[in-house]
This record gives C-alpha cells, structure tokens and sequence, in this order.
C-alpha cells in the first residue's frame, strides 16, 4: 500500500481517469463506486499485447471478473511495480497461472500457460511434455500439481523473476 | 474454545511459531465438533459482531473503515458462496471435500518444543508477515469448506457466525501483533500481505487505533512535547518519501528505458541500465573532482597562451596541455586569497578528493555486488531448468505487439529445442570423442591466451617506439599524430579479436550456450585487462622514468586518446556492425536476417572505458567529464541503432545473473587493478619535478606525511596523528584487520555449509513426505475397497497419527527455507484436497496418470465415511442440532 508515494499515485490516477475520462470523477473524497470494465483496463498500452492480460485483471480485480475499481488498479501495478517484495510477486504470479482459481497450478493451467506463451505453435504432444517436465522438476511434494510453495521455492532460483514480472507506467 | 485463552496468546514467542496450530486447533474444534454450535455460542459472536461494527462507527475520522468493518461479515459470506460456484466443483455435491482435515487435529498435540528449535530468531519475523499475509484468503477458504461441509442452510448460517468469530478473533490478534512492530516494520509487513487495498486499509486503521488506544491508556496526558516530535516525525517521513519520488522523477531516461524494455525485453534493458549506472559514477566523480580540485585551481591559474587548432579534440596535446584537464597544470602551493587567512592545500586537496573517491567508489561497488549476489541467488547447481523457465520467462515489460509476437515464436523454438535436447544428453560420447573434444577446448583456450599475449607483447613495443619518437626531433604536428597510432592500434586489437575468440566457438562445440557465453565473456575480459595491464606497465616504469619533463601529464594523454579513439571505434562499430549489417541482412544475403544486439561485447566495451577512466582520474582529474559526455552519445547512438537496426536476441539471457557477473568483473579485475596502480603510483613513483601539485617530493604520500609531521606540532589535532600514526600507517593494525575479516568470513562460510547441509535433509524429507502421502492413499484405497462400516473413523484417525511427523517435518522445512508464505503454504496444502480433489475427479479423463483419480475416489469415500460417522456422534451429543 506504500509501495506507491504521492506523485506516482497521482500518474496512476490519471491512467486510470484516462481510460475513461467520463466515467472516473476527478473527485475520490465522497467515494464514488467506480469500477471500469476489463474492456477498457485490457486495453491499456502497457496490457494490450500481453497474453495474460484478462488473467492479470481477473486476479487484481475483486470481482474475479476484470472489472477494476481505483483501489484495484492501484493494487495491480503496485504489485507489479519495482519495489514490490519477491515473495507478494510470487503469489500474485501464481493466481495468475492459476486459471481454474484452485489454489494449484495443475496440468490444464500449465497447457493453457504454455499455448498462451508459444501462441499455439506447438502440438498437443509437445505440449504435453513440456507441461510434464515442469510438474516433474517442481513439484517438491510429489502431488502432481504445484502449490504456491513449490512456485516460491522455483522462484527463489529464478533470479530473472523479479525483473521480467515488473510493469513500468 | 478452550484454546482461545491459553498462553499461548499472550507469549509472543509462542505467537510466532505456533499460532498456525492454534488455528487448527480451534478449526478443528469448529468444523468437527458441531455440538459447539450451540445457542450460547451463537449469542455471544453475535455480540462481538455488534461491538466490531460499533467499533467501526467509532472509526469515523478514517476513510474508508466503516464500510469495511462493517460490510466484513457480508462480504465474507458472499465471498464463500461465490467459491461454492467455482467451476468444476457442484456446489453441494461434495460434501467430503475435506480430506486434509482428517490429518490436523494431530498437530495441535505436538510439542511446540520441537518447532523452537528450528525456528531461529530470524524465521519469526518472516513468519510473522506471512501470518498476516494468510488471513483473508485462508479464512475465506476455510469459511467455503465450511459450508460444503453443512448439509442445511442453517448449519451454514451458524457456522457463518462461528468463523466470523475465529476470524475476529485472528485479525485481533494479527492487529496486535502489528501494533506491537515499529512503523517501519508495520508498513512492510502490510506491504508484504497478498490483500485488496481496502483490506489492508482496514487493518493499517485497525493498528492505528489499537495504537492510540493503548497510548492513551498508558500515558493519560499526552503532552505537547510528544504530540509535536510525532508530527515532526510524520511530516519527516512524508517528506522523505516525497524526496524519494521526486528524485525518481529525476532519474535519467525513464521513458527511454520504458520503450526499449517494452521491445526488446529486460535482456536488452540490462545494458542500458549498466551504462547508466556507470554514467552516476562518472557523474559523481566529476561533481567531486570538479569543486574540490579544479574550481580552486581555476581561481588561481593564470591564461593559457597556446594556440587551439582542433586536433586536440582527438589527441588531447597542445592547448589542452596548459589546462585544467592534466595532472600537470596543478600547482603545489597553497592558494590564499590575500585579505582572507584561509588557504586551500592543493596538494592535500588533490589526495584527498582522489583518495576519497576512490574509498566511496569501493564501498560502492561493493555494496552493489552484495546486493546483487543477495538478489539474484547465484547458485548455478540449483538452477530450476524448464520449471523456472517456463514459468519466469515471460517478460510483462514487453508492450509492443511485435515484440510479443516474437518472443512467443522464439519460446515455441526454444521449448521445442529443449525438448529435442532431452534426447539428445542421452546419447553419452566414447572417450575418444570425450579427449578430442577436452583437447579442442585446451587448443581453444591457448590460442586465446597467446592471442592475448601477442597483443599484449605488440602494444607494449609500439608504446616503446612511440615514446622514442616523441623523444626526437620531429614537427610538433607529425608528433602528435604519432600518438595517435598506439590508440587505434589498441582499439583495433579489441574490436578485431573477440571476432576471432567467437570463431573458436564455432570449432568448440559447448554442451550448453551458456558455457560458450561464460568462456567467451572470459577470454574477452581477459585480453582486454591484459592490454591496459601492459600499458599501465609501459606507463609506470617506461613514462615514469623517463627524463620528460612532466610524465604525468604524458599518461593522461594517452588515456585521453585511448578513450576518445574507443569511442570513435564504438560509434564506428554500431555503424558498421549494426546498420551495414542490417543492410546485408535484409538486402543482400537474405538468409543473415536482422542483427541481434550482442550484449556481452556492448557490456565489456563498456567495462573497458571504465577501467581507463578510473585510471585516468589521477593524470587528468577531469576525465569523468569527457566519459559522461561519451556515454551521453552511446546511449543515444546505441539506442536508435537498437532501434532501427536490431531485434531482440533470441536466445535466453539471465539479465540478473549477467548484470551480477559484470558488476563482479568491473569489481575484480578492472577496480582492484585500478588500485593497484594508484598504489604504486602514489608510493612508488616519483612525481615530475618541475610540474604538477606534487613537485619536488620523492612520492606522493609524501605530501600526507608532511602534513601529518605539520599537524604533529597542534596539540589539538594529535588525534589525526594518532590515527594515521596508529591505524593507517601501521602494519599490525591491517594484519590483525585481515585476521578478523578472515575469521568472520570462514564463520559465514561454515554457517552456509551448515545450511545447504539442512536444506538439503529437509528437501529430502519433503520427497519421503510426498512418498508417504502416496502410501498412505494407497492404503487407503485398499481399505475403501471393504465395504464401509463404522470402523472407518477410527481407522482414518490412526492413518493421520501416521502421518504426522512427516507433517511436521514439512512444517519445519518452511520454517527453514524462511518463506513468508510457508505456513500460509501448509494451510493451502492442508486445503489441497479440498479444493483439488473435485477438480481432479472432474478432469480425470484428461489426465495421464491413472492412478490419480482413483486416489481421489478412496479419499472421498473415506471422507464420506468419516463424515457420516461424526455426524453419528453429533447425534448422540446433540439430538436438537440434527438437520
């Protein structure tokens, strides 16, 4: 919540104003229930073209759905900014690979993962392997899926993590 | 409920690595023992529900508290039935989805003794965080199990209530706990929790109330003293972080940076970022160089009566010669302005400033190669493979539609090439092939080596040359064009070699790219600290003894030249290396395609001029200035040749792991050899005797000597001597320094060991934890396959007692590894069924692995079975709750 400070918070809120000029107030003091629709968020420069996007707004949102209030927004990149802890990032990392919500990454959501990274390139075979690969190197636990400690503990050795999962606005 | 109000509440120690059992414990007492829920129960957190809102009421002057506390019970309730409609799960149709509870109720029996010893001091506080960090999600979580496991509505409603009221209690607690910590630590540990905004508004609101509650309590008057040192302290705060942004704003090329991060990746932003962080240093050295050593000489210097023809631009001679720029035109007096007593020591002024920078430059190096090594956990053994690869690869910077295309065509080779790869590591070499292949690498790496003394041995004989013609008799003209053939001669060697070191590793054939990149980076940095090493040799003992009348002055000249030529050479280089290249690429020979930004070579040129500048710093005080102003232009030079002719390197580069390797290169042998020859150059040679600061002396430190012997006489300044005398003069007190240093370094190895030693025990437990759960499953499913009859409880209860220690090893791994998350990971892991084992059954046609399933299967049925015969109990303990 600090992660942000006063002018930064300010370029934030014009972002987001940006987006929709006629529907944000300028305003915040009376609390208005203000809430954009993935539409307009996933169209951002800094979203448009990245595969993940809608799973980016579904988690950040609070409705599940991509659809951000201030508070939302705000969250969002300040998880994603620079001075945000590994460990915050890890999570959020992991709900967004998560896409059947269950708390694990499992065989589907790594498929659906590797077709969003390769755009489908690969066969269904391939696919398959890689996804296997994975679950087998780090999964710590045996389970057959990766929990949110197995992703951290994967984390901790991927020391590019920190800088590639970084948004600048 | 009994738990509630043990010690362990009160005992922060306790609170720290037990608090997780404690939940269970008191989650146990709610989900399985309903009889609790009985009327009294109901009333009373219906009564704390009221107080909580009441509270809320109270907390008007915060923003947004009231709707939260107050909105806190409905929100939570929507937020468990919106996890009931989560696909794949039917609502009311599992009603056994709970099978880790059947395992917890052991731990909250376990001796916490245990769990202490593992739990060092540093642990706690990390798990501490996490346990803010796990409330909302757990507790929601929880709540959802909760209500598949209530057959009725009503159940549901009171057990609302009933985890409302853990829930209260918990954020109570976590409110404490955070009271209790330092603002600083307060703000990062509700950083550090996976929450909405509003919650972790909540909570902050939560703390400072508790906050002033007790201050309010404890001291009854708060008197105005305090009152204003706090607001001193808030609006310091406020400041700082404002400060802070503003000089965020500040920093150079954020924009730029941006844009090529958001089309080249973080790989190519890696570079950028190094030369910016480089241009700082310069930066810095010139502010300091600039006020303490030429603003003071500039007030004294009388005009400079040599004539400027342009040359000098490229040479560094002639006019240049009278100016501020060299070592020589320093003067060795004390500058006093007449009607003032101050004086301004040149000499010492000189020293100083150098010496001080070079202290600052150190630490800061440093620190940043600390920081960096901490970061990016350099440890190549366990390097996750296509784990961390696929996962971490992604690189959210990028923002052009171009880019995304791209790296996502570059990821589908690559994992198809990794996957081709896993076939081919098997077919293992004769040893035939093995000694042909080590004798490659030893012929490879001699020729690299003797290119290097080749070099090496070529550069110093054409300084020598030089040195004589610049000793006879020829126009001045014809002299300093001379000079200019020792730095394009240099500038060549290093732009031509690594050309040929690239070739051999075509011939040499690396089992992984990366062994190429490291050996190539090596041979690289190799030849060209060897060719400053040579000229640093050619300077200090051919320049130095020489009879020229201000030797000094000579060196920084060539550095001069060295560095205006490489610069040239650099810009030469993006020209030719990355245009014409283009051209080729997409005109000529089609099949070249576009350049890729080579950033191992941009980087060690870089690494290069550094090394010459620091250098230089002592010849010609101002060289920073001329090194801003170049990598003013190869910033810009570089980033349009990124941008026009390059496109993003396909292989994979560990931006981290490469930007720590060149910040320990520019450390090591290029800072510590910078040093070593500032060493020997300030105790060893003999400055010129009729020009610069330190004329006339036998050595430089000569000056500091006779300073301290000057201040010896004050008796007020005896402890400068005394320090001099006792600490930087005196041979013991490095020794016994070393010593010290030696001694804390081998106790931090030993620790290390130590730890690898215990992380690796632990990750082996995990593995026989995973084996266990399978086992146990396994016979589980062996009992499934009997009919059910009442026995089933009981049997499920002694396959739990079985399973506890391994549980407990878990627990102690996360406690080790110091995640934060560790003990929210045991609750997800605890959950793991319950959320996963639906998921599974609905997905088991897709799934390979047959037995899986299966599994699943037993462990509903146990679970049903479980289930029925609590509900059994239930009956008999309380007939009216029955649904």
């Amino acid at each position: 919540m600090k992660v942000y400070t006063f002018p930064s918070l300010f370029r934030l809120f014009y972002r987001y104003r940006d987006l929709a000029p006629q529907l944000v107030p300028l305003s915040y003091i009376d609390k208005p229930d203000v809430k954009l629709p993935y539409e307009l968020i996933g169209s951002m420069a800094e979203l448009k073209d990245n595969p993940f996007r809608q799973r980016i707004a579904e988690v950040f949102s609070e409705d599940g759905e991509g659809n951000m209030t201030l508070d939302d927004f705000l969250d969002m990149f300040s998880v994603l900014s620079e001075m945000a802890p590994r460990d915050l990032k890890a999570y959020y990392a992991f709900k967004i690979y998560d896409f059947n919500n269950d708390d694990y990454i499992c065989k589907s959501d790594l498929e659906k993962t590797v077709n969003k990274l390769t755009r489908n390139e690969l066969t269904p075979e391939e696919v398959c392997l890689v996804c296997d690969k994975v679950i087998d190197e780090a999964d710590q636990d045996n389970d057959g899926k990766l929990s949110v400690e197995d992703f951290q503990h994967m984390i901790v050795r991927a020391p590019d993590f920190l800088s590639t999962f970084h948004i600048r606005i | 409920m009994s738990y509630h109000y043990n010690e362990a509440f009160e005992n922060p120690d306790y609170h720290y690595s037990e608090t997780l059992e404690i939940d269970r414990s008191k989650e146990r007492n709610s989900s399985f023992q309903q009889n609790l829920h009985d009327s009294s129960l109901h009333d009373d957190s219906y009564d704390s529900y009221e107080g909580h809102s009441g509270r809320g009421q109270r907390n008007q002057d915060y923003p947004m508290a009231i709707p939260m506390s107050s909105m806190q019970p409905g929100f939570r309730y929507s937020h468990s039935t919106s996890r009931s409609a989560v696909p794949n799960t039917n609502p009311y149709g599992n009603p056994h989805t709970n099978p880790s509870f059947e395992y917890e109720p052991e731990l909250a029996y376990t001796s916490p003794s245990t769990f202490h010893a593992m739990d060092g001091p540093y642990v706690r506080r990390s798990s501490d965080m996490s346990d803010g960090g796990s409330f909302s999600q757990r507790y929601n979580r929880r709540q959802a199990d909760l209500v598949y496991r209530m057959p009725s509505s009503l159940l549901r409603l009171d057990s609302n209530a009933e985890t409302y009221n853990e829930d209260k209690h918990k954020q109570e607690k976590l409110i404490k706990n955070l009271a209790s910590m330092s603002s600083r630590e307060r703000i990062k540990a509700i950083q550090k929790t996976p929450k909405t905004m509003k919650e972790k508004r909540d909570i902050r609101n939560k703390v400072l109330m508790e906050k002033t509650k007790k201050s309010v309590s404890y001291s009854t008057q708060i008197n105005c003293c305090t009152q204003c040192l706090y607001k001193t302290a808030l609006s310091y705060r406020r400041f700082k972080s404002g400060l802070s942004e503003y000089f965020h704003l500040l920093q150079l090329w954020q924009k730029t940076l941006k844009v090529i991060g958001g089309k080249f990746g973080t790989s190519v932003l890696s570079y950028f970022v190094f030369l910016k962080w480089l241009l700082t240093f310069n930066i810095f050295s010139f502010l300091v160089n600039f006020s303490f050593i030429t603003i003071p000489q500039l007030i004294a210097s009388g005009p400079n009566n040599l004539t400027f023809n342009g040359l000098e631009l490229l040479t560094g001679a002639g006019y240049f010669k009278k100016t501020v720029l060299y070592y020589g035109f320093y003067t060795n007096s004390t500058i006093t302005k007449a009607e003032n007593n101050s004086s301004y020591n040149m000499q010492l002024a000189y020293i100083f400033t150098i010496g001080i920078y070079f202290i600052i430059c150190f630490f800061s190096l440093v620190y940043s190669m600390a920081k960096s090594f901490h970061k990016n956990f350099i440890n190549p053994q366990t390097y996750a493979g296509s784990a961390a690869k696929l996962l971490c690869i992604w690189d959210f910077n990028i923002t052009n539609e171009k880019a995304v295309k791209l790296k996502q065509s570059n990821l589908s080779t690559q994992i198809k090439e990794s996957l081709s790869e896993v076939t081919l590591e098997v077919l293992n070499l004769s040893l035939k092939q093995k000694i042909a292949r080590i004798t490659v690498h030893l012929v490879a790496w001699v020729a690299s080596l003797g290119t290097a003394a080749a070099c090496c041995a070529g550069v110093y004989f054409l300084s020598r040359n030089n040195l004589q013609l610049l000793e006879g008799n020829k126009s001045e003209l014809e002299k300093e064009a001379a000079t200019l053939v020792l730095p394009i001669v240099v500038s060549l060697l290093n732009l031509l070699i690594p050309f040929c070191f690239a070739l051999f590793g075509l011939i040499e054939k690396f089992q992984y790219p990366r062994h190429e990149l490291y050996v190539t980076v090596i041979r690289n940095i190799f030849l060209k600290i060897s060719i400053i090493g040579i000229l640093c040799y050619y300077w200090l003992n051919d320049v130095a003894t020489s009879e020229e009348e201000c030797w000094e002055s000579l060196v920084g000249q060539d550095i001069y030249r060295l560095i205006v030529i490489d610069f040239i050479f650099c810009l030469l280089g993006s020209f030719f290396g990355e245009f014409v290249r283009r051209i080729i690429g997409t005109k000529c020979c089609k099949k070249l395609g576009v350049p890729e930004f080579d950033i191992a070579r941009n980087v060690l040129d870089l690494i290069y001029t550094q090394t010459l500048a620091w250098i230089g710093i002592f010849f010609a005080p101002l060289m920073p200035a001329m090194q801003i102003i170049s990598f003013f232009i190869i910033f810009y030079v570089k980033k349009v040749s990124l941008m026009r002719n390059c496109q993003p390197p396909r292989k994979v580069w560990r931006a981290s792991q490469m930007t720590t390797l060149f910040i320990f290169l520019l450390f090591f042998p290029s800072f510590t050899g910078v040093l070593s020859v500032m060493g020997v150059t300030i105790w060893r040679r003999t400055p010129s005797k009729q020009c610069g600061p330190f004329q006339g002396l036998t050595s430089v430190i000569d000056a500091v000597s006779g300073w301290i012997h000057i201040l010896d006489s004050y008796s007020s300044s005896k402890w400068v001597v005394w320090i001099y005398r006792n600490l930087i003069g005196s041979v013991h007190f490095f020794f016994i320094l070393t010593v010290i240093v030696l001694i804390i370094t081998y106790l931090y190895w030993q620790i290390i060991e130590g730890r690898k030693i215990m992380v690796r025990l632990l990750h082996e437990q995990i593995i026989n934890e995973g084996k266990d759960k399978m086992f146990l499953l396994n016979k589980l499913r062996a009992l499934q396959t009997s009919k059910l009859d009442p026995s089933k409880g009981e049997q499920q209860e002694r396959s739990s007692s079985l399973y506890q220690p391994s549980r407990q090893a878990a627990l102690q791994m996360t406690a080790s590894l110091e995640r934060p998350f560790g003990r929210n990971g045991r609750d997800y892991y605890a959950e793991s069924s319950s959320a996963g084992i639906p998921e599974k059954i609905g997905l088991s046609p897709a799934d390979a692995e047959g037995h899986q399933p299966a599994i699943s299967e037993t462990l509903a049925l146990a679970l049903r079975a479980r289930q029925q015969a609590e509900w059994e109990m239930e009956d008999d303990d309380d007939e009216d709750f029955r649904p």
